[in-house]
């Protein structure tokens, strides 16, 4: 080659580089994606490997990094210290009300530890949220609830990945009038109350591989230990199976204005160690929670005031603002507690398990508690609801893995499982002949949340490419086995009364997700990887 | 040194080495989990309420006196509160501790009752196929791994067969008056044999082998001749001459095992659901359970490191030959 | 000839292990074991990480015991079939058609397409028009198929409204009218406008036509006033396929077991609910009440009069299509299913696991990790152990109380919880998973090498060097060193095998290393997955490759220890 060709070749790059500045694109910066170990969840697990895997066809540097839940969960809510993130929230009854699934998108709720840890900032969406939950009037709140939906979900802050199906098993030669529950699936708290002994034992019992963090009212934080605990303690409403309020330890709930509920107790109705439940136990009981140290109940006990007795059996409830979610949750959850047992007690956190009083008025009475093994309740002959009880006790059965539920369900040990059945134990389950296998879906819902405050997640074009260069369906199909539906919205389909069934949908569709992009400005280099 | 010397010596040894394995502990812990109260957040909590949770564990003191406050307690035996059981942690770990160490010492015991005659008789039979049959079956257990053995002994035992329950550790419900009573009823037989079993036959194939190869050892010493010489029975020479000066190593590898024995065996544990110590420190590092983690796996090391001084003391005393270092 | 001194040194020692039948069998087993890992992608057959699917033109009837699947009709998917008069046809992908007469058998169609058909439909008097993705419509003319030209839209259902005009629905919210007699097509407005797709149309009782679509979305289209106007059928679920008995019962299936079905022309659709929340993707009701509906893993479920119960299938494939031609009832599929859980067979050795991954190449390539763990952490151990072991043992004094305390406190240490530890505190990487393994392995070689320097420090060969000048080091590795080697090499030999099952151990629990795969790895998990019970393609294979490398080292190690310690040689 001759210096003058070297030169010339020079001159070009020098040329480029001078002209580069006002094209200059940069490389939009390596992502990761974090999610659950295999051990913990296999699904969310290849899911992860799944999005990353089309997302490298997108041109976007992508790594997939699964983390032990505690750290992945810390990662998310507690340091905000990620690129995007898959996990999940499970599907609760009190969660049927869109109020606690909204408010993960609600930019109020964006400082660290909260519950909107993708930083989506929309006041319009907090304007709206705010709105529909002081509004009574149920078709007004669907019509925002929904309106919220159309808003959010073209922004994709986040991304329903799929809505996954319970399945679940039980005995039908040892039962039977067992009847899922949305979200809830067998374990429900109306299952035992309905379910009909078909051989000489009536006791019910339910396999498991969680159990309770502990059975202290003012202590548990856990979906296992109050799914155990409401069967032997009684609320003012209980949700009925078609999870519509109906009055249980009230006789009537009066709604007096906006903000003043009467409620009238049940007459007759005692604890289980034969002292009478009177008014001044709920009052006790709301105070209690109010005034202790125990955050759990905190958001249902948000909006109240100040409760007074108003007479032997009946309650007055004063509410500082309009709450719709009231009559549904708050006197759906907050258990009733006997005063004379409770209201020496100071620091009712701190109790061991031994002194932790287990006396309700539910339907059924507390009998032990075997940490790690076993737990007992049996029917309550008083209760104002037993002569519709058919079994004489429940036991859960507590065992180290789903492994172990399921062989043990084989084997005639238990009568139905409290979790889910594993994709691999389905069929297995529907070829015996004595299983009945139960399927319902959930509108718990699986997502990855994008760092909204990230780099390259801050542009709303890329969440919507990104959106679209997810196999959604491919999950459902080959990790689910189907058994789940493509997420479309935060407010699960399932929840046919909140959903919005036309929101928009990001199909997956690279073609659709590049046009997107090139729209947005961006480009991709020599090496195909994508830049702006 | 004096025998009393020792003793004094080997405690504070032992009590030395259980400081700087809490230590370790400490800081490994503080350094690698994360905030515990990150998992009440999927349950509905917001920050304030954590920051209180937190407060009430202790994680917002300075780092140096979270350690100087988890030695101090240590000492006093004090292990706090499980943060996900809000139980104490003591109490847990025990009870978890004892489950662990039945299933360990009756493996070990049970593979040793077998290994040691057997490793005699295949000494006995050397160079015989039932000797290379011998070897090669306790190898194989020896080189399988307990959670595959486990796995199928389940499968053909448990679920095929149904002869033995496939986990746990008794029937439930159960009412024991009791340890013992926990212990000898034919339920938790019954329910210990399978996992028993694998633990066993893991272990069988060093008493065997260690057995065989000191009694070919034996054979040739010199009063062994003098017997044959003697013409005394070959079986009286084998088991009352030979197998008593053979058993010293197998010994010394007995006091080895069970020393390790309450690190157990996690994945046996695991598979069999048995509640062992094992399985709850796998759940609690799981969980970010810092009390109950640390409690185990330092309980777990006191019992490692006080077993190990034990068998060092009895050894002494059983065996003068052994001086005191 | 003669042999370097090393060489000949080590001869000495390989003669002694090559008169062991079982080392000579170990070594064997394990060079057969390296040659595994070092060509696993050679040896491999499949991608292990690769989710296996398969696409079958697949037909099930409907026999006495259940659902049974019939001879394949070729590698491409059916997606739609239609029946009159004695005559059968079948659509599918890639432009793929069948036919048939009465009963006979399935003769392909030579279809002018190559895009994926989606919808097929008989006139009246028997024509057949079939569409498909970008905007292919086939009509029939006798024998041959002509296309008609088309925008290009992804048509979903076609239907005939009377001999000579057929409608279309579409994946853009398109509604096509075509008159076959000029070939001329027509658009009809949606009253949605919205883009939803459409997915079926089927003819009601009156003449005008009924389409469903995604959302619960139903237009009815009057061919009277040519105009569109949307209809309520109780369901904002997405409706996959629409069927109207000419006695006017009709049946609508969609996603998540969605039915919704109609008694009579006259009577209003009501919901009914299904045994199964998996997607429906067909539907066929009869005269008589009975009906059917099919969808995703072999999902068909059958209505006796009061409910719907799922039927015994034989098949995991993804059902599109139902066909009643009188008693006989078919099932038509399949898109591309995962091959789960297949035993073992000619295309997959061993089989495959529940995301269809192939087992034989997951076991070829799991002995990589395994060797690797192996290898490197025994020997990482043999190097710490054996190191400290001669520092102790030589130097004495503080030296030696210095290490061998450190020692005794690593003895304190229950090694599988510390490893689990270790690994659930930090990222799992094999960094990770060796370091655990290695971190307190090191103890027993210490101290055993110790041992045996201490009583070598005090032979003559090495007080003859110290006088001789030799410096420490000089005595330490080229004195005392090789002295204890056959020691060395017996300890790493054992400590391979130990290194190999902790790694098992700890990916058995899942902590390995993300996305490696492993033997532990593979059996983590069939017992995470739930199907281990039964396939035991899955459980026994990676089992019985850890014992045979582990038992192979362990038998290399017994004819290593008769070298190391002479004793031994003399009596056997």
């Amino acid at each position: 080659m001759t210096r003058k060709t070297i030169l010339a070749g020079t001159s070009i790059l020098a040329l480029g580089a001078v002209a580069m500045p006002a094209v200059a694109q940069e490389r939009v910066p390596s992502v990761e994606i974090f999610t659950t170990t295999e051990s913990y969840d296999p699904i969310r697990y290849e899911g992860a490997f799944i999005i990353a895997e089309a997302w490298e066809e997108l041109g976007v540097d992508v790594s997939v990094r699964p983390m032990e839940f505690s750290t992945l969960l810390d990662r998310f809510y507690s340091e905000q210290d990620f690129d995007a993130t898959i996990l999940g929230w499970s599907g609760r009854v009190d969660r049927l009300d869109p109020q606690f699934f909204l408010g993960t998108l609600d930019s109020r709720q964006a400082e660290l530890g909260a519950n909107n840890p993708g930083g989506y900032d929309n006041p319009d969406y907090d304007a709206l949220y705010d709105a529909q939950g002081a509004e009574f009037d149920i078709d007004a709140r669907q019509q925002i609830v929904q309106e919220m939906q159309d808003l959010y979900v073209p922004d994709a802050p986040v991304v329903v990945l799929f809505n996954r199906d319970e399945v679940v098993a039980y005995n039908n030669t040892t039962f039977e009038n067992m009847n899922a529950m949305a979200g809830e699936a067998l374990y429900s708290e109306w299952v035992p109350m309905e379910a009909q002994p078909l051989g000489e034992r009536a006791t019910l019992r339910i396999g498991g591989p969680q159990e309770p963090d502990n059975v202290n009212p003012l202590a548990s934080t856990s979906v296992w230990g109050w799914k155990w605990m409401r069967l032997y303690y009684d609320r003012l409403v209980r949700l009925s199976p078609d999870v519509e309020p109906v009055p249980w330890a009230a006789s009537s709930v009066d709604p007096v204005d906006d903000v003043t509920i009467d409620v009238t107790l049940r007459e007759g109705m005692t604890f289980h160690d034969g002292e009478p439940l009177t008014a001044e136990d709920i009052v006790f009981t709301f105070n209690y929670y109010m005034d202790s140290d125990y955050n759990y109940f905190d958001s249902y006990l948000a909006a109240i005031d100040s409760v007074e007795q108003t007479g032997d059996l009946s309650v007055r409830f004063n509410l500082s603002e309009p709450s719709a979610p009231f009559a549904t949750i708050t006197l759906s959850q907050i258990p009733i507690l006997p005063q004379h047992l409770w209201e020496g007690i100071e620091n009712p956190g701190d109790l061991t398990p031994d002194e932790i009083p287990t006396v309700g008025s539910g339907p059924f009475v507390f009998d032990r508690y075997d940490r790690g093994e076993f737990m007992s309740i049996t029917t309550n002959p008083d209760h104002f609801h037993a002569d519709e009880i058919a079994v004489d006790a429940v036991e859960f059965l507590i065992y180290a893995d789903a492994e172990g539920v399921f062989t043990a369900l084989q084997t005639g040990q238990i009568d139905m499982t409290a979790w889910r059945l594993e994709p691999g134990q389905i069929p297995l389950a529907e070829e015996n002949e004595e299983l009945t296998v139960v399927s319902v879906p959930d509108f718990g819902y699986y997502h990855m949340t994008f760092n909204t405050r990230r780099e390259p997640f801050d542009d709303r074009a890329v969440r919507r490419a990104l959106s679209m260069a997810m196999d959604r369906e491919r999950m459902v199909n080959v990790l689910l086995d189907g058994r789940g539906e493509v997420g479309t919205s935060i407010i699960a389909p399932v929840n046919a009364f909140w959903h919005n069934a036309f929101v928009e949908r990001f199909d997956y569709d690279l073609d659709a997700a590049r046009a997107e992009l090139e729209e947005a400005g961006y480009s991709w280099d020599d090496d195909g990887r994508l830049q702006r | 040194m004096t025998r009393r010397g020792y003793l004094i010596k080997r405690v504070l040894q032992a009590i030395f080495s259980l400081w700087i394995i809490a230590t370790i502990l400490f800081f490994l812990f503080r350094m690698g989990l994360p905030d515990p109260t990150a998992a009440l957040v999927t349950e509905g909590l917001n920050a304030e309420q954590r920051a209180a949770v937190r407060a009430q564990f202790g994680l917002e003191e300075p780092l140096w006196r979270q350690y100087v406050l988890f030695l101090t307690n240590a000492v006093q035996g004090e292990f706090g509160t499980s943060f996900s059981y809000r139980a104490p942690v003591s109490e847990i770990v025990w009870e978890r501790l004892a489950n662990t160490m039945i299933l360990m010492l009756a493996a070990i015991v049970l593979a040793y009752a077998i290994g040691v005659p057997l490793g005699a008789w295949l000494s006995w039979r050397r160079g015989s196929r039932t000797d290379t049959a011998g070897i090669f079956f306790g190898l194989m257990f020896r080189s399988a791994p307990m959670f595959w053995t486990g796995m199928i002994a389940i499968l053909i035992f448990g679920v095929g067969l149904s002869l033995f329950p496939t986990s746990g550790m008794r029937t439930l419900p159960y009412d024991a008056d009791g340890f013992f009573d926990k212990i000898f009823t034919l339920d938790f037989l019954w329910h210990a044999a399978l996992p028993v079993l694998i633990v066993a036959l893991y272990y069988l194939g060093s008493p065997l082998l260690i057995m065989r190869n000191t009694m070919l050892e034996v054979y040739g010493e010199d009063f062994i001749e003098m017997a044959r010489a003697k013409g005394l029975p070959e079986r009286d020479i084998l088991y009352k001459h030979a197998a008593r000066n053979a058993l010293l190593p197998v010994v010394t590898q007995l006091a080895v095992t069970i020393g390790l024995a309450a690190g157990g065996q996690v994945v046996v544990e695991v598979v069999f659901s048995w509640p062992g110590l094992g399985r709850e420190i796998l759940n609690a590092v799981r969980t970010s359970d810092f009390p109950l983690a640390q409690a185990s796996f330092l309980i777990m090391a006191a019992f490692v490191i006080t077993l190990n001084l034990l068998v060092d003391i009895l050894y002494t005393t059983l065996d003068p030959r052994v001086s005191f270092r | 000839m003669t042999l370097p001194p090393f060489l000949r040194a080590a001869m000495g020692p390989l003669r002694i292990m090559m008169q062991d039948r079982l080392a000579v069998i170990g070594m064997c087993v394990l060079g057969v074991i390296i040659a595994m890992a070092l060509f696993a992608p050679l040896l491999s057959t499949h991608d292990p990480r690769h989710i296996n699917e398969i696409e079958d033109g697949s037909v099930l009837s409907r026999g006495a015991a259940g659902w049974e699947l019939q001879e394949s009709l070729g590698p491409l998917a059916l997606n739609d079939a239609v029946h009159q008069d004695g005559i059968s046809l079948i659509v599918g992908r890639g432009g793929m058609g069948w036919s048939r007469e009465g009963a006979g058998a399935w003769s392909a169609l030579d279809l002018p397409t190559g895009a994926d058909l989606h919808a097929v439909a008989l006139s009246p008097e028997g024509r057949a028009i079939a569409v498909g993705d970008g905007g292919v419509i086939l009509l029939q003319d006798g024998a041959n198929w002509q296309p008609v030209p088309a925008p290009e839209v992804n048509l979903r259902g076609v239907v005939w409204l009377d001999a000579d005009s057929a409608l279309m629905v579409g994946t853009n919210e398109d509604i096509l009218l075509l008159d076959a007699s000029s070939g001329e097509l027509s658009a009809i407005d949606s009253p949605v406008g919205r883009d939803f797709p459409l997915q079926s149309v089927a003819l009601d009782v009156d003449g005008t036509a009924l389409i469903v679509g995604e959302r619960g979305l139903a237009i009815r289209y009057d061919p009277e006033d040519g105009t569109a106007a949307l209809e309520q059928l109780g369901s904002s679920r997405d409706l996959n396929h629409i069927h109207i008995d000419a006695s006017g019962a009709a049946l609508v299936v969609g996603e998540r077991g969605t039915l919704l079905r109609r008694e009579s022309a006259d009577s209003a659709w009501s919901a009914d609910p299904a045994p199964d929340t998996r997607a429906l993707r067909a539907g066929w009701i009869g005269d008589d009440g009975s009906a059917l509906a099919a969808g995703r893993n072999g999902l068909i479920m059958e209505w006796d009069g009061s409910e719907w119960a799922i039927a015994q299938t034989e098949s995991e494939r993804h059902l599109r299509a139902l066909l009643v031609v009188g008693d006989e009832m078919l099932a038509l599929g399949s898109d591309r299913f995962v091959t789960r859980l297949a035993p073992p067979s000619r295309e997959h050795w061993f089989g495959t696991d529940h995301l269809g991954r192939d087992l034989f190449s997951q076991n070829v390539h799991g002995s990589q990790i395994a060797l690797l763990v192996g290898f490197l952490g025994a020997t990482l151990v043999v190097l710490i152990g054996t190191n400290v072991g001669l520092i102790a043992g030589y130097y004495r004094g503080r030296t030696e109380t210095i290490l061998m305390r450190t020692v005794d406190v690593m003895y304190g240490i229950p090694f599988e919880p510390f490893a689990l530890i270790l690994v659930l505190l930090f990222q799992p990487s094999l960094t990770i998973v060796i370091l655990a393994v290695s971190l307190l392995t090191w103890r027993t070689v210490a101290r055993l090498i110790r041992s045996q320097v201490l009583s070598l420090r005090e032979r003559p060969f090495v007080k003859a060097a110290r006088v001789a000048g030799a410096s420490d080091l000089r005595i330490m590795y080229l004195h005392i060193f090789p002295n204890v080697l056959p020691l060395v090499f017996l300890e790493l030999a054992i400590i391979v095998g130990v290194s190999i099952i902790a790694e098992a151990t700890l990916s058995f629990l899942g902590l390995g290393p993300p996305q490696a795969i492993s033997w532990g790895g593979i059996l983590h998990d069939a017992r995470l997955s739930g199907a281990w019970r039964t396939a035991w393609w899955w459980n026994l294979p990676p089992g019985i490759f850890i014992m045979t490398t582990v038992l192979s080292v362990f038998f290399i190690s017994r004819s290593l220890e008769v070298v190391a310690n002479p004793r031994l040689r003399a009596r056997q």
